[in-house]
């Protein structure tokens, strides 16, 4: 950047106008000599060229005052600005920076809650493996127990059903026993024909029948004991028969009563379990649509905090500007120290504070916004990634 | 047990987002604010894998790295730069100073953990 040296001109001016007012009088005393009308104008001629050359240089020290007032007003212009614009530009990146990382832990709190909400209503619902906890766990134990109970019912039907097989086998033998003593008193009424024919027999003999007719009188009594002791066999077995016949009833009665009861007991356990299950169900289902729902929340979620990704390149922009506004205030007070120096002013050169802000630049949307082309905006979903 | 993953980053919002992602797969997340920050919290403790910042105050991510690897116990830790910059030359100075990847900011988290899995110490 050209300086321009405004200071040299006014000064040229003042001596330039004091010279002219000598010279006007040399010049006037050497034509006219020394009388008194040329010395006059000779001292005239001096006082107005000492005269314009002092109201030149007011004149210049006036436009030196105006401008060095000029250069320290930017020089304040700067001092008061940038401190403000920065301060300002610092408020709003760390007031984003405390509210989004205050966001990003919410998120990251209803994440974890969800994870947490999750777990227990699995644990509640599913079994976990090797601890025996969890609904499915209880309700596959409850109906393992209660399986058992119906065995154990139906085993004790079975050897009920037993008994009553052996009853009715007696019933058979009781058959046979009354045959035998139909056969005792057949016997007995046999015999007793018999011992009539040898009594009749023994009569016919006469004297030496008379032992034999002995004889056939004691058999006959035997005869008639034997057939007493068949009838009373029969009788005996008739009793046993019946006594057995009211247990076998009395038995098939109670294992019918049994049999329904049990049946009615199986059902009710089935119920019960049937019910059990569509609770369980119920609840497996609504755990598992807790899941899906914590699933799809914590994906939104997760998706929401990778947006919140921008207050890292938002505030990383705004720390670069604010570095940039920072130095603006040395930019300005160089130019007026070079103009109280060296009387030249020489305007602030942005191409210094441009090239340290690019410098500074870490994305490549802020170098493509400083040479003024249209940033690509990143995308998370295609993260770039270079391994070494 | 979980291991254990350092994430370095001056942005709390950033760490946030890191922790979150590595926390679902089942990682420990220790978390340091800047270079030095990290380095106190390191302190013998046994890191599975580094994620750092690059651009940050009091330490830079690239000073930081260098000194992780000077330090007995870290010298085959495994570091990825996550990182705003792009520039060749940065990712250089990262290989150079021991960086086994450089991750660009933004990230998804997929892709941020596919790097994590493949460079994670056993």
């Amino acid at each position: 950047m050209q300086a321009l040296p405004l200071v040299a001109t006014p000064r040229g001016h003042w001596i330039f106008h004091a010279v002219l007012g000598l010279a006007g009088a040399a010049s006037t005393l050497g034509a006219a000599g020394t009388s008194a009308f040329a010395l006059a104008a000779a001292a005239a001629l001096i006082a107005a060229g000492l005269g314009f050359s002092l109201a030149c240089r007011r004149a210049q020290h006036e436009a030196q005052r105006r401008l060095l007032e000029y250069v320290e007003g930017q020089a304040r212009f700067g001092d008061r600005l940038a401190p403000v614009w920065s301060g300002q530009i610092d408020a709003s990146r760390t007031q984003m920076e405390t509210a989004i990382s205050a966001l990003a832990e919410r998120f990251s709190g209803i994440v974890e809650k969800l994870d947490d909400t999750a777990r227990v209503s699995s644990e509640a619902t599913q079994t976990l493996q090797g601890t025996g906890r969890g609904l499915g766990a209880v309700f596959a134990r409850s109906e393992q127990e209660l399986d058992g109970v119906v065995r154990t019912l139906h085993a004790a039907m079975h050897s009920k059903a037993e008994v009553l097989a052996k009853v009715r086998e007696l019933g058979a033998f009781i058959q046979e026993l009354q045959d035998m003593a139909d056969g005792v008193a057949k016997i007995a009424s046999q015999t007793n024909l018999v011992a009539i024919n040898a009594a009749i027999e023994a009569a016919h003999a006469g004297d030496s029948g008379k032992g034999f007719a002995v004889v056939a009188q004691e058999v006959r009594k035997l005869s008639a004991l034997s057939g007493e002791t068949g009838r009373r066999i029969a009788e005996k077995v008739a009793s046993i028969s019946e006594a057995i016949g009211d247990v076998g009833r009395a038995a098939e009665a109670s294992a019918q009563d049994e049999h329904r009861s049990t049946a009615a007991s199986e059902e009710v356990i089935r119920q019960v379990l049937a019910d059990f299950r569509d609770v369980t169900g119920a609840m497996a289902e609504s755990a598992q649509l807790l899941n899906q729902g914590s699933a799809g929340i914590k994906s939104e979620i997760t998706e929401a905090m990778v947006q919140l990704q921008f207050q890292d390149r938002v505030g990383q922009v705004m720390s670069h500007v604010v570095q940039n506004i920072d130095r603006l205030p040395d930019v300005l007070a160089r130019t007026r120290q070079r103009f109280e120096r060296e009387g030249l002013l020489q305007p602030a050169d942005p191409g210094e504070l441009l090239a340290e802000l690019e410098r500074a630049y870490a994305m490549a949307e802020e170098r493509a916004l400083h040479h003024g082309r249209q940033p690509a905006h990143a995308q998370p979903q295609a993260t770039e990634i270079t391994f070494f | 047990m979980p291991k254990t993953i350092m994430v370095v980053d001056d942005s709390a919002a950033v760490r946030q987002v890191v922790g979150l992602a590595l926390r679902g797969a089942g990682y420990e997340v220790l978390e340091g604010r800047d270079g030095q920050d990290a380095l106190k919290l390191l302190d013998g403790r046994k890191v599975h894998l580094i994620i750092s910042d690059v651009n940050m105050p009091n330490m830079d991510g690239i000073s930081f790295v260098k000194e992780v690897k000077q330090r007995q116990g870290y010298r085959f830790t495994p570091v990825i730069m996550l990182t705003t910059e792009s520039q060749e030359e940065k990712k250089r100075a990262g290989q150079e100073a021991g960086a086994k990847a450089w991750v660009v900011k933004p990230f998804s988290p997929p892709q941020l953990l596919h790097a994590v899995e493949r460079l994670v110490l056993p």
